[in-house]
């Protein structure tokens, strides 16, 4: 996983056609890296998922897209728990990371948010240096060794592809990162803990086209190394970058395949009408 | 519209008003807009030019503090009454009748504005010579002429004041107290070369100094007559041990007790002359430093306790006796002021303050003032020497000769001459103390009084409670605060921050009265309650915290999340109640029943009304503003960080010491600096738990006096347009500077922010 890889990306205007043009995957052929079981999840007395059960493939990125309110960012926050903020949120069923319910008691939940990280829909960089920002994840987990964190600062940032762009201003704020490079740098703050999955809610909903562009490049470069979730409102994002996608609409999982097979050849209906623009 | 009335489809047109309508509604939308613009911007200036005139307000009560003395233009007329030379000049309250004894005899009184002769007197020496000339303090009006026979001649100069027809007339009158004869002083008939007179409570004292170089003291005892109702006088005098060198001059004090003599060798001595029988030299001390000079002038400032030394070589000094370890006065510089030009020839006090002017051979004029060691001014009035100088009652007028047989006459103003920087902030040597401090002593029972004017007293009180309130609120609010922003759950947080921000309603008079009628004797007659409480309470509430972890699941459930800190409320009481009902069996344990008496016995001061009850009744009203305040900043901080913080395996600890006090460290700081600035402004609660004493020290047994306690006890007793009154608001300036600093500070640093959450 700490192979720099220097795979070229699908262009920006790859769209859903070229989606075509990729090789197909299989779910069954895939080692699975998180399960989930018969989840459901009441904010009070609404539900908000209702009996989702899928299968997340290892080192793979999958793509949950659907119209706002369906449960997409919902079910990511299940991954690492950060439900568990919501005081009337209730969850049922379970969820397993490499064969563990994360949901068991004995869990710690610091530990499981350190393997499964997460990247949020607006960059939040915190309001310290940009070397500080990535440091912070390790300082959490107690080390100290100066060395050791500059070695995971320049790796994680290298990772991230940013390194070029900011390595003589590692001191600075990382206030004065453009939208796009904040973004990368929490994702290079996410990958120095070495998670095994890392989780994105709409990542590049707040960006330009161009620094969407290089996020999603990072995506797919990952993917190598981690396991990949990403929620997305933006249908072409979802057929760029992801191997598999999800289609959920009100709380419930309606399809999940192949990128390319839901894309081109969705099995429901309403996948259909809804990636097509006729949306009901 | 007309439309609708047909009950065909409406259309968004039709909804529409008509053209001619809208226009007239757009008007009046306008007008509507500029009158808010104009209504909520006068409230706003409103508010800036209220501040402002506050400060300008304060600023031109304070202003005449800072302006100097000044001199008006003199009027010169010459000498009423005979052309003999002056020997001394005097005037009366209201400037309307000045008096001039001279050489020959000749009294007159005369209007010192224009020179008008009023009175003329001359005075029967029965065939002596004058020789020399003696005062007493110019509000008794006593002097003495010093004759070549060794007789003296006592005389009183008086103002009658009467009212006829509503127009004030004040009649000047000469009596001769020691009756119409001149009095013998020395019995071998030797010329007196200097002669001092001063009255006291017990009667007249003249001392003087003959010819042969004798030391004489004859008192007059003032007896009242039973039959009679007339003050008769009792004669004794006495031989001094005679001095060293030549006297130049002797002064009395109105105790009686003390005799200084100056000499042409520059030295000044000082007799015991309490018994005056077993007068004794006590003490001589070179006064004047250059080679060769001599006392030429030497008078006592208001009380004869200071004395104004002048040398012929032009330097002016303070002196006063300071006692020993022996217990025996000393001669001791305490000031000295700016060197005149000449040889000093004249001084004169001030007849209500501790002012002198100074006439010296080389025709200056100077204005001192003995507390604030403050030389005023120094003129070049004449090419003349100054012969005599003398300062108007009121302090309002200079009045001079010099050699030209000409009675020069000048206003003067010099309202405020005991404040200066030095005399409000700095160690200052006041008269019968022993050695230089701050003192802020405004007023006292005799006219005597020396004001002592120390800022410094108040300034360090004003901190000592703020410190102490800050102490007890600070850790109090914040640790609060973070706690109930970020662990607390939403429902009891609705409840407990409106509670707290309430607190803040609380009339401070309550809390103030609470304080020093309730809470101050409570903590002195419980001090080991009060101290196990301040320990043990942390300690107990972080014990019960560390059981609660270890007590089973099921019992843990029974408490939602967030709700835990109501479990701390009987621990609380519990405690409380505790150390309360163990304080007396504790005193009996290891204070021997009383820790109060044992502070005594370890030499602790300890005051009922002290800084520690301040700090906990003061801190009671602070920690609401701090409280609301960083519970704000703690709460805004934006939930994407914590969740980010979060996401990255960060425990909810880490992350409170990790992100959100980074974050909201600015909101917090601020937080303080309006808490502080708070409880330095605050009056009521120091005005009555203090106990007011201006002490200048930290110990927390001790009281203190601050500046809003002392403008607020002061204040009605200030003569308005006084040095004191000014100097209230000058302490209400610097408090109103301080607290607009902090205030702004807060705000700054708080715009700051708002500025970078904008960003996040």
């Amino acid at each position: 996983m700490n192979q720099p890889t220097h795979t070229s990306a699908p262009g920006i205007s790859a769209g859903i056609p070229n989606a075509q043009s990729r090789k197909r995957l299989n779910l069954r052929n895939e080692e699975m890296s998180m399960q989930v079981r018969d989840l459901n999840l009441f904010y009070g007395a609404d539900q908000a998922l209702k009996n989702i059960t899928m299968d997340i493939p290892r080192r793979r990125v999958t793509a949950f897209i659907g119209p706002s309110g369906c449960g997409k960012s919902t079910l990511l926050r299940c991954f690492n728990r950060m439900n568990d903020l919501i005081d009337i949120c209730r969850i049922e069923g379970e969820i397993r990371i490499d064969e563990q319910d994360i949901y068991h008691p004995s869990i710690d939940v610091p530990e499981l948010r350190r393997k499964v990280g997460m990247v949020f829909q607006k960059p939040n960089p915190f309001p310290k240096s940009i070397y500080e920002n990535i440091a912070y994840g390790l300082r959490l987990q107690g080390v100290k060794n100066r060395r050791k964190l500059d070695e995971v600062v320049e790796h994680s940032l290298k990772r991230a592809a940013l390194w070029e762009e900011v390595k003589d201003r590692l001191e600075d704020n990382a206030f004065g990162l453009s939208g796009g490079q904040q973004q990368r740098l929490v994702i290079a703050r996410a990958i120095a803990i070495e998670p095994e999955v890392i989780l994105l809610d709409e990542p590049c909903s707040a960006l330009d086209p161009i620094s969407t562009a290089k996020v999603e490049e990072l995506i797919i470069d990952l993917k190598e190394s981690y396991t990949i979730v990403i929620v997305t409102h933006n249908m072409q994002q979802a057929a760029r970058v992801s191997d598999f996608t999800a289609y959920m609409y009100l709380g419930e999982l309606i399809e999940y395949d192949d990128t390319a097979k839901l894309f081109t050849n969705p099995a429901k209906k309403a996948t259909e009408d809804y990636i097509t623009g006729r949306y009901g | 519209m007309t439309a609708t009335s047909k009950g065909h489809a409406i259309s968004a047109r039709d909804l529409l008003p008509s053209g001619e309508q809208r226009k007239k509604l757009r008007k009046i939308r306008h007008a509507k807009d500029l009158t808010t613009r104009a209504v909520v911007s006068a409230a706003g200036y409103g508010v800036v030019i209220s501040l402002a005139l506050i400060f300008v307000f304060l600023f031109i009560e304070v202003a005449p503090l800072l302006r100097n003395a000044s001199l008006g233009d003199p009027v010169s007329y010459p000498v009423p009454g005979s052309d003999a030379d002056t020997m001394y000049l005097a005037s009366e309250r209201y400037q309307e009748a000045a008096v001039r004894f001279a050489r020959d005899g000749t009294v007159s009184f005369f209007d010192p504005t224009d020179g008008r002769p009023l009175l003329n007197r001359v005075i029967d020496f029965q065939g002596g010579e004058v020789t020399s000339f003696g005062s007493g303090e110019p509000r008794t009006g006593l002097v003495a002429y010093g004759l070549s026979d060794g007789r003296a001649a006592v005389i009183q100069h008086e103002y009658d004041l009467s009212f006829p027809d509503d127009v004030r007339l004040v009649t000047p009158k000469l009596t001769l107290p020691l009756g119409e004869e001149v009095v013998v002083i020395d019995e071998q008939g030797q010329a007196l070369d200097v002669i001092a007179i001063q009255q006291g409570a017990t009667g007249i004292g003249i001392a003087a100094s003959t010819r042969d170089g004798r030391l004489l003291l004859t008192r007059y005892a003032s007896r009242r007559s039973f039959l009679t109702g007339e003050t008769e006088f009792v004669r004794s005098s006495y031989e001094l041990p005679a001095p060293p060198a030549a006297p130049t001059r002797i002064l009395l004090d109105i105790t009686m007790r003390i005799l200084l003599v100056g000499d042409a060798q520059g030295f000044l001595h000082y007799y015991d002359i309490q018994q005056p029988a077993q007068a004794r030299l006590l003490d001589s001390q070179r006064v004047l430093d250059s080679a060769g000079a001599s006392v030429s002038a030497m008078e006592y400032l208001l009380g004869t306790v200071s004395v104004i030394v002048g040398g012929s070589d032009g330097s002016v000094a303070q002196y006063f006796l300071v006692r020993d370890e022996n217990n025996i006065g000393r001669i001791t510089q305490i000031r000295t002021f700016r060197s005149h030009a000449g040889a000093i020839t004249s001084i004169f006090p001030e007849f209500s303050r501790k002012g002198f002017v100074v006439g010296d051979a080389s025709g200056g004029l100077g204005l001192h003032y003995g507390t604030s060691a403050s030389t005023l001014f120094i003129r070049e009035v004449s090419d003349n020497p100054i012969t005599n100088a003398s300062v108007a009652p009121r302090n309002n007028a200079l009045m001079w000769t010099d050699g030209t047989r000409q009675v020069h006459y000048a206003s003067l103003w010099n309202r405020h001459p005991e404040s200066s920087f030095t005399a409000l902030w700095n160690r200052v040597w006041y008269e019968g103390r022993s050695q230089p401090d701050f003192v802020w002593q405004s007023s006292s029972a005799t006219d005597e009084f020396e004001p002592k004017f120390s800022l410094v007293p108040l300034s360090v009180g004003t901190l000592k409670a703020a410190f102490y309130a800050m102490l007890f609120a600070m850790p109090l609010a914040i640790f609060g605060a973070i706690y109930t922003a970020y662990f607390m759950s939403p429902k009891m947080r609705g409840f407990v921050k409106p509670t707290i921000e309430l607190m803040e309603a609380l009339p401070t008079v309550i809390l103030g009265f609470l304080a020093g009628l309730w809470l101050a004797p409570f903590v002195e007659s419980h001090l080991p309650a009060t101290f196990s409480i301040l320990l043990l309470l942390p300690v107990f509430m972080l014990a019960f915290a560390w059981l609660w972890s270890l007590a089973p699941k099921a019992l843990r459930f029974l408490v939602p999340p967030g709700w835990e800190a109501a479990l701390l409320i009987p621990v609380i009481l519990l405690t409380g109640w505790l150390c309360v009902s163990l304080s007396p069996v504790i005193e009996v344990w290891f204070f021997d029943g009383s820790m109060r008496q044992w502070f005594t016995e370890v030499g602790i001061t300890y005051d009922q009304r002290n800084a520690l009850v301040v700090g906990i009744a003061m801190g009671f009203a602070v920690i609401p503003t701090i409280f609301s305040i960083a519970e704000d900043a703690v709460f805004n901080v934006p939930k994407h960080l914590t969740q980010g913080s979060l996401a990255l395996g960060a425990t909810p600890w880490q992350t409170v010491i990790g992100i959100v006090l980074l974050t909201a460290s600015p909101g917090i700081f601020s937080a303080v600096m309006i808490g502080f600035g708070r409880a330095v402004g605050e009056t009521m609660i120091v005005l009555m738990a203090t106990g007011n004493s201006p002490v200048v020290n930290f110990n927390i047994f001790e009281g203190m006096r601050t500046l809003s306690a002392n403008i607020a006890v002061e204040m009605p007793e200030a003569a308005v347009g006084g040095t004191h009154y000014r100097l209230l608001f000058l302490a209400a300036l610097v408090l109103f500077g301080f607290t607009f600093v902090l205030n702004t500070i807060a705000e700054v640093v708080r715009q700051r922010l708002r500025a970078k959450y904008s960003s996040l």
